[in-house]
Formats: C-alpha cells, sequence, structure tokens
C-alpha cells in the first residue's frame, strides 16, 4: 500500500514525521492505525451493494454452475454427483456436441473477418471528410443495436424464406432461389450475412481509430509519391493495428456465443439438420429441453474454456502484427 | 466538521446498504409460496400454456370458480407453448412449482417419474370420465394427472380444394397410403393448390408403424424397426418426386409454423395431418371448409393405427401446500358443467359423459364435426400409450433424422441407425 492513499485534512494537519523514519513504523502509531481502519471500513460498506451484487448475482451461480457440471442435475430432481462424466461424454460420446462446435468454429472464423473488413471498409468510406458523417455514423450503427434481436431474426427469416424477398428479386432475373433458411447448404450463410450486416459496432470504433492518424503522415507520404493503396498500406494498416486486434478479440468472444439469431431462425431447434446447431443453442436445448442442466453447465465451463484460451492466442499473436506507435 | 462528515458518510452507506437489501427482499418475499393471502383467503397459482383465446377463457373459468369457492383465490400463470416446460422447470427447481398445472403426455413421465407430481387418486372424483382415456394419465400405477380432453391426428381435407381440382373426396374407410399419394400428385398437378403437406410427427410414424404392427414405445424401447422407418420416409421421398408435396426446404420452412402458417391454414394445399382440435384454427385461418379423416392404411394392414391422445392434463404440484384446493380447481374444470361450459373444445373435446351431454348443443360447427368425427372412429383406436420418460426430445430427434434424408445428407439405412440410438437413449436416460 503506498503512502499517499488519501489526503484527509486531519492527515494535513498532523506532525509531519521526521524523514528518517521508515514508513511502516508510521503505520503502526496507534492513531494513525484507527483511522486507516475507520477510513478502510467506510470504503468496505461503500463497496458492499457491489459486493452483494458480485456474489450473489455473478460468482454464486458462476461457482454453483461449476458444481452442477460434475452432477447429473435435471432442473427436476436433486443433483447427483458424477465426477467428469458430464465431460467425457461431451467429447467422447455426443457427435451433437462436435457438431454444434463445427457450426459455431465456421461461423466464427467466416463472419468475423468478413465483418471486420466490411466495416473497415466503410469507416475508411466514411472517413474522407464526408458531410452529414455523423448522420451516416448512426445509419450504419443501427444493425448493430438491432441485429441480435429477435425481430430482426424474425425479419431475417421471412426476408430468406422460400417466398421471401431474397428470392423474389432473384425471380425478377429468372433465377430460382433455394429456401436459404430453411435449406441445410445455406442456413449457416444468412446467419453468417445476418452477423456482418451488424458491423456498426467495430465501423465506428475504426473510425475512431482512423481520426487518431496524424494527417501529415499522408501529406509527407504524398510528398513522396506514394499511391493510395501504398499509403493505406503502409501507414493506416499499421497504425490501426491496434484497434484490428481490439475489434477482433471482441468480435470472437461476442460470436461465440450468439444464440438469438440461430434460436428464432431455426424455430429453436438448430435445423435444418442441425447446420445453424450454435454451442449455445446446444447448451439450451440440453438443459431445457433435454433436462440435463449437468450437463449443460459442463458445457458452459468448457466454453469458457475455449473462449479465454482463444483471446490468449490472440493476444501471444498480437506481438507479431499489431504495432503499437510507441514501442521500438 | 470533519467527524459530522464522516458521520454523514457512514449514514449514507449505510442506507445505501439497507436500500439494497430492502429491495432483494422485496424481490424474493415478491414471487412468495403463494401461501396465505388476505382476508382468510387461500391462493393458488394455475400454470396453462396457450393462445390469446385460451388465456380469456381460462381467465373467465377462474372467476367462475372463485364465484363458487369464495375463500379460494386462483392466480393464473399464463405463457406461450414456446417457454412453457422452460419457465415450469425452472419454477420447480427454485421450489416455486404451480400448484395446479397443464402437462401434455409427453411431458408427463418426465414429471411424475422425477417426482414433481402428486398423485391425485381420491382427491378429484373422476368417476365420470372416460376411464380408458383417465388410465393415460397415470405413470407406475398412479394417477398423477387428468386429462382435459381428447385428440386423435387424422388427415385434414380442404373440401373445396378437392372440388376445384375435379377430386372426389375420398372413401376413408379403406383407402391406402399410394392412393393418398397419387390423389395429392393429381391435385398438385391440376395447379392451383399443392396437394398435400407432409410431416415428421411422431404420431403419424406411430400410427404407419402400428399398421405394420409395431409399437412406437415398446416398454422403455422404440418398438419401430429400420424397415417401418424407410419405408416411412419413402412416402415422403415420393411426394417430393411426385410434387404431392412441396420439396424438403419448403416442407421444412412450413413444418417450423403452426397450423396458421400451414398449407391448409393459407389455402395454399388440399390435405394435411393434424391432432382434431386444430380443425378449429385450420378452419378459422383459412375460412374454407374442412373435413377429417380416417388415415390411410397400408394394404392387407389389420389395424387403422389411429389413437386417441388426451390434449393435456391438469396436474397439481407435489410439493403444493394447498393440494386440497388444487384438487377442487381441477375437479371443477373436469367435471363441472359450469367450466364445460366456457371452456368448450379448447382443450380438447370433454371427456366427462355428464358434462359432454350438458355442453354439447353449444359446441360450434366445427366441434360438432370434430365430435362426430371422434365418435364415428372411436371403435377402431388402439389404447392409449404414455410414453415414457425423454419423449419430450422424441419430436426434435424424429425430425432431425428425418431431414437428414430429405436433404440427402444421410442415407435412409444410416440415419435409421441413428434415430434408433438417439432416440433410445433419450427415453433410457
Amino acid at each position: 500500500m503506498s503512502e499517499s492513499i488519501s489526503v484527509t485534512p486531519e492527515r494535513a494537519l498532523a506532525p509531519k514525521r521526521a524523514p528518517d523514519q521508515p514508513p511502516g513504523r508510521r503505520r503502526r502509531t496507534p492513531h494513525v492505525n484507527v483511522h486507516r481502519r475507520r477510513e478502510a471500513r467506510a470504503a468496505y460498506v461503500f463497496l458492499a451493494p457491489w459486493f452483494i451484487g458480485l456474489f450473489v448475482i455473478t460468482v454464486g451461480p458462476i461457482l454453483a454452475s461449476l458444481y452442477l457440471s460434475f452432477t447429473n442435475y435435471s432442473l427436476l430432481e436433486e443433483a447427483k454427483w458424477v465426477g467428469t462424466d458430464n465431460y467425457t461424454k461431451m467429447f467422447f460420446e455426443d457427435d451433437r456436441f462436435i457438431t454444434s462446435l463445427k457450426v459455431t468454429t465456421v461461423y466464427v472464423v467466416v463472419s468475423v473477418p468478413l465483418q471486420l473488413a466490411f466495416a473497415l471498409g466503410l469507416a475508411l468510406a466514411l472517413d474522407r471528410g464526408l458531410r452529414g458523417l455523423s448522420f451516416y455514423r448512426s445509419v450504419y450503427y443501427l444493425p448493430s443495436l438491432l441485429g441480435g434481436s429477435v425481430a430482426i431474426a424474425i425479419l431475417w427469416r421471412k426476408i430468406f424464406g422460400t417466398d421471401g424477398l431474397v428470392n423474389g428479386l432473384l425471380a425478377v432475373f429468372g433465377i430460382q432461389g433455394p429456401g436459404w433458411v430453411s435449406d441445410p447448404d445455406t442456413a449457416l450463410g444468412t446467419l453468417i450475412l445476418l452477423h456482418v450486416w451488424t458491423f456498426g459496432a467495430p465501423m465506428v470504433i475504426f473510425l475512431a481509430g482512423l481520426r487518431q492518424i496524424p494527417q501529415s503522415y499522408y501529406e509527407a507520404a504524398a510528398v513522396d509519391g506514394a499511391t493510395k493503396l501504398r499509403q493505406f498500406r503502409s501507414i493506416t494498416l499499421p497504425l490501426l493495428t491496434p484497434i484490428i486486434f481490439f475489434n477482433l478479440v471482441l468480435e470472437v468472444i461476442k460470436s461465440f456465443q450468439s444464440f438469438t439469431q440461430s434460436f428464432i431462425v431455426s424455430g429453436g431447434s438448430g435445423g435444418p439438420v442441425d447446420s445453424t446447431l450454435f454451442y449455445t443453442l446446444y447448451l439450451y436445448l440440453k438443459g431445457f429441453k433435454s433436462y440435463e442442466m449437468g450437463y449443460a453447465a459442463a458445457m458452459a465451463w468448457v466454453l469458457l474454456l475455449i473462449i479465454a484460451g482463444l483471446t490468449g492466442v490472440n493476444f501471444l499473436a498480437s506481438k507479431y502484427w499489431v504495432f503499437y506507435g510507441d514501442s521500438k | 466538521m470533519n467527524l459530522s462528515s464522516r458521520k454523514t458518510m457512514w449514514k449514507v452507506a449505510a442506507l445505501s446498504v439497507a436500500v439494497l437489501t430492502a429491495v432483494t427482499a422485496c424481490g424474493s418475499g415478491d414471487s412468495g409460496e403463494g401461501g396465505g393471502g388476505e382476508g382468510g383467503k387461500t391462493t393458488i397459482t394455475f400454470a396453462y400454456w396457450g393462445s390469446d383465446a385460451r388465456q380469456k377463457l381460462t381467465e373467465q373459468v377462474i372467476a367462475k370458480f372463485e364465484e363458487k369457492n369464495p375463500t379460494i383465490d386462483v392466480e393464473g400463470d399464463f405463457s406461450n407453448w414456446d417457454s412453457y416446460y422452460e419457465k415450469l422447470a425452472t419454477k420447480v427447481a427454485a421450489n416455486d412449482a404451480p400448484d395446479v398445472l397443464s402437462i401434455e403426455i409427453r411431458g408427463l413421465s418426465e414429471y411424475a417419474g422425477r417426482g414433481a407430481l402428486a398423485d391425485l387418486a381420491g382427491k378429484v372424483p373422476t368417476a365420470d370420465l372416460d376411464q380408458q382415456v383417465l388410465a393415460s394419465g397415470q405413470v407406475d400405477g398412479k394417477q398423477y394427472a387428468i386429462p382435459t380432453g381428447v385428440n386423435a391426428f387424422s388427415m385434414v381435407a380442404n373440401t373445396a380444394a378437392l372440388e376445384k381440382a375435379k377430386k372426389e373426396l375420398p372413401k376413408d374407410t379403406d383407402w391406402t397410403w399410394d392412393q393418398w399419394m397419387a390423389l395429392a400428385q393429381e391435385i398438385s398437378g391440376a395447379g392451383g393448390v399443392t396437394g398435400a403437406e407432409y410431416n415428421f410427427n411422431p404420431a403419424f410414424l406411430q400410427i404407419y408403424a402400428a399398421q405394420r404392427g409395431e409399437k412406437f414405445y415398446d416398454g422403455n424401447k422404440i418398438g419401430v424397426s429400420p424397415d417401418t422407418l424407410k419405408s416411412w420416409w419413402a412416402i415422403h421421398q415420393k411426394l417430393i418426386e411426385t410434387k404431392g408435396s412441396p420439396d424438403a426446404a419448403k416442407s421444412a420452412e412450413i413444418g417450423a409454423t403452426g397450423p396458421e402458417q400451414s398449407l391448409l391454414g393459407t389455402n395454399a394445399g388440399a390435405m394435411g395431418m393434424w391432432w382434431s382440435n386444430q380443425l378449429n384454427a385450420l378452419t378459422k385461418s383459412s375460412g374454407s371448409e374442412m373435413t377429417l379423416l380416417r388415415m390411410p392404411k397400408l394394404e392387407g394392414a389389420t389395424t387403422g393405427g389411429m389413437f386417441l391422445q388426451p390434449a393435456m392434463f391438469y396436474a397439481a404440484s407435489a410439493k403444493s401446500e394447498h393440494s386440497a384446493e388444487g384438487a377442487k380447481l381441477i375437479d371443477f374444470l373436469v367435471n363441472d358443467p359450469d367450466a364445460a361450459a366456457i371452456l368448450l373444445s379448447d382443450r380438447g373435446l370433454p371427456t366427462n359423459t355428464k358434462v359432454l351431454d350438458a355442453v354439447k348443443t353449444k359446441l360450434p360447427e366445427t366441434d360438432q364435426k370434430t365430435l362426430a368425427f371422434i365418435d364415428e372412429v372411436r371403435s377402431e383406436l388402439s389404447p392409449i400409450q404414455v410414453p415414457p420418460k425423454g419423449a419430450l426430445e422424441m419430436e426434435d430427434i424424429l425430425k432431425r433424422n428425418s431431414e437428414e434424408v430429405m436433404f440427402g445428407r444421410a442415407t435412409p439405412d444410416a440415419a435409421a441407425q441413428k434415430f434408433l440410438t438417439e432416440a433410445n437413449a433419450a427415453i433410457a436416460g
């Protein structure tokens, strides 16, 4: 603990300690001791509401779910300890678990880079000193607010239905479109598209990042005869890597936890033929439809480990490609 | 001065803690056990699912019950079908189960087998109920649930659509699957509407398997053979091939919706299979006249395989502190003509013969038709089977594996094996 923790009038009035006195001694003097303890107590009382929230609403349930993941809890009966059965079953016996992992991985691997590229592209376009920038920014940000909502998922199902808007447009050109959301070959694609469409949040962050790059760099590059493309590759992109990294980490975590889109678009089943069976959807189905809450809890912990692992890998890899202007 | 400011600080801190605890206390107190009640009244909760129309009817019937039992206060706990079991399971887990609840046959074993339901034998008078139907509410010899009314899974045809395609209404006493598929193809071929919509409802498979002499649930195992599954899927495939039905994707799309969005419900199809109490919804949403028909048969089958199934049940929580009042409510709902006069066929046709006689004339036209149909086929129907624990998942498992076949993702052989493995695992677990 540092000594400069608080400057109360009391302290200011207190006799100055001799410079040769070690700081530790001072803490042990009775007067200051009482004073500090009081202060600490006050701090804890003020923190209490937050602590109660943390332990009752967050930490408690988290620990409970860790315990439940080693039981056969069914919601309806008392939980019985089954050791690591849930975990072994998951990886060695449950084909649908593996399917859900595959589906989610494909979803994340395809949609996150696409979404970021799209967001960056638009941010670059908007950064050209467009008039009414804040208006466009808001408009493009809208899907991010709506994308995870139930209403949009329902709308998506309609637009990409057999007789939906998309097929109506295709019909104009004489193309008979498939049932985008009901055909297992294309269903996941429509969900990826839905995710890419919610590019607003990363776009706003990219825009802020672009504003941070000093204009003088570009001017200097232009004087040297660098093309726009060259400027982008040598100035914009390197200086933007911290922002790209930030967005990447955020979006990977977020998209691993996607639930609503697949729940609504597939009617809660992850169908057709499990082609949209997201990890979280399967977790939900296990917990609330099959009454295997213990298994669902185990899945939640595996998901946590997966996300933590991926984030760790992301951070490690960032050393090789993220450029912080001040380093080196 | 210093001291006083510290005091204030403490006061503020203490106050905020007090407020927080008070808020938490309110939160938990509010959702209390539903006991006590004010003015010597006992409050019980009654959970049910359904449409807005059902909610209105149920509110009326609750008001009627409270009028007759002034000391009991019933709180209706309504939710839509999709979230009903999630909500119920969570409430049971939280020891906050509703005193009286609705449940359908597939959930019965799940909840009774896990000790969530109370034995109602001797608590609710059942002498006037159809005893065979009543037996469907028993699990391990205990009367865990009282059926609300009955249903049969049958073929529904839009008479106007058949006429338009210049087809006669088939004679359903001895028609075969081949004839039905040919009819569907011809109707589609005539232009206008699609001949039939198929489905992967376990009830359809159960009827088909019975025609081949197999039980869907044989004890705690699936009694359907891989051959039966394959020839059942062949029906679906042939319908797709001959355009008697929409293609697999379109069918998957309609299959995910209810009667209102179905081909029949939107006047886009001529035939489909539905529970008999859905005739109302189909007629209303399409505005066309619909007829109930027997399911087609396999050539040479000795039984039609159709069966009577309770639309749903009333049950009581095993942990209810007001079981006497709960039993009274269930008694009122199934045995009192006043209740039936309000609910009519909303929860299936009443099985209490006395009640049915009292409300028969009040039933709307569609319900009269359903009643006449069920009376006509009643003697041919197989006894009701209570599906084992895990049956709630059967619909999903069957649909998933069937779609794998329809979309060409799996061979019928492989899918049949996979279905049996998954289905057996679900009911064994």
